[in-house]
């Protein structure tokens, strides 16, 4: 009787311990950030010194734009703000004719499939603010689907325009960020993160 | 005179001279521990307690035995903001890695057991064969993996333990080192070879005398 008790507890203690700990991947992808980055190595960001940044982040829902004005907004400018400061550039007017542009989008849409380069064409609704045409000069990773809430930021070239294009040269894709399930704190570390994993954006007055 | 020796042969009964008997054979089904080692253990530090072998030992001459091993075993960790860059093309990546490895290892046993009559008969023995194993890495709905099969030793130390002079149950404990020549290949700049572990074995034994 002990030994049936014990194999019985033995194949308890396996069968638990066998079990898998991971949420599934719908539970990964509503939880976890992913923060993607990439630059142009070819530019020289010494060469920069000036940067703006809209009041606004633009929110793309389905086919629909908007703008979105809510303290999760604000805090995500602010933090891309204080982190291109915290590398040496200054921020100045959109007016003032800056070296560097930068374009926030929040997406909430999840069907899009979509490949780099050229993949912002593709988006309905996605437009930059205001420039005559927009351009990747690198080779991108590619990304398969947008999930809820997802933020890009571009970092644009209005130095070097070229053939009435201006040119991305650092863009972050922060994966899952406006969701409801993330708080301002993941806004900010996220936006920290993505500028801490490329160093090379950085630049001396 | 007749009781006396009935009484003899009832003491002789209760404690042989022998303390025991050398089985014929003994099967064993053990919960099994993983510490993984080197690059094993870059890819997954914990030690994990998701596994079960099944055995069994065959008496061919003394104490030297002949049989086979097979097992289940899986190890896993989470990895939080785990960064992975690539500076030739620009791009860096930051997400949770959820890695495991599950391992189906096979092998050919040899054993010596010291003392094979005894209540508790210790043994050292060398496993030779094979695992499949499976290395998975989550990042969101995605899982990379790869599958691959090695050859394996496995040196092990361990003991036998009969529950009683005549019972046909006894209990297993054993620790063992293996050495493999699977890998795990899934970053580009990252790779494991040789993968190792020690496995810690605690489990039950049928003998059959």
């Amino acid at each position: 009787m002990k030994i049936k008790l014990l194999t019985i507890l033995g194949m308890g203690i396996i069968a638990v311990t066998s079990c898998t700990k991971y949420p599934p991947s719908s539970g990964r992808v509503t939880q976890d950030l992913v923060v993607y980055t990439q630059y142009d190595v070819t530019v020289n960001f010494n060469e920069y010194k000036t940067f703006s940044l809209p009041n606004t982040v633009v929110y793309i829902d389905g086919k629909d734009t908007s703008t979105l004005n809510n303290a999760n907004a604000t805090v995500l400018l602010n933090r891309i703000a204080a982190n291109m400061k915290t590398r040496g550039f200054e921020q100045i007017a959109n007016t003032a004719k800056p070296d560097l542009g930068v374009n926030v989008t929040a997406i909430k849409t999840t069907t899009t499939t979509v490949y780099s380069p050229g993949w912002y064409y593709g988006y309905p609704g996605y437009y930059p603010w205001g420039y005559p045409g927009y351009g990747y000069p690198y080779y991108p990773a590619y990304v398969t689907s947008y999930s809820a809430g997802s933020v890009i930021i571009d970092l644009v070239d209005l130095k070097k325009v070229v053939n009435n294009t201006v040119m991305v040269r650092w863009n972050a894709f922060i994966r899952g960020l406006m969701t409801n399930t993330h708080t301002q704190a993941d806004i900010t570390n996220s936006v920290d993160q993505a500028f801490t994993q490329t160093p090379v954006l950085k630049t001396t007055l | 005179m007749i009781s006396g020796l009935m009484h003899g042969l009832v003491k002789s009964q209760d404690k042989p001279s022998s303390m025991g008997f050398i089985p014929s054979s003994y099967y064993t089904f053990s919960w099994n521990t993983t510490f993984t080692l080197g690059d094993f253990n870059k890819w997954v530090g914990n030690a994990s307690p998701a596994g079960f072998d099944l055995g069994g030992r065959y008496f061919i001459k003394g104490g030297l035995v002949a049989g086979f091993n097979m097992s289940w075993q899986r190890v896993s960790q989470i990895y939080t903001n785990e960064t992975f860059s690539l500076p030739a093309t620009g791009q860096a990546i930051t997400a949770t890695n959820y890695r495991f490895t599950w391992m189906v290892p096979f092998q050919a046993v040899i054993a010596y057991h010291l003392m094979p009559d005894k209540m508790v008969s210790p043994y050292i023995g060398l496993g030779i064969g094979g695992d499949y194993m499976e290395h998975h890495l989550l990042v969101e709905e995605y899982d990379i993996y790869k599958t691959r099969w090695d050859f394996s030793l496995t040196p092990e130390i361990g003991a036998l333990i009969k529950l009683g002079y005549y019972s046909q149950w006894g209990a297993l404990v054993a620790f063992n080192y293996k050495w493999t020549t699977n890998q795990i290949d899934l970053y580009k700049d990252k790779s494991s070879k040789n993968l190792q572990m020690l496995n810690l074995k605690v489990g039950i034994a049928y003998i059959i005398r």
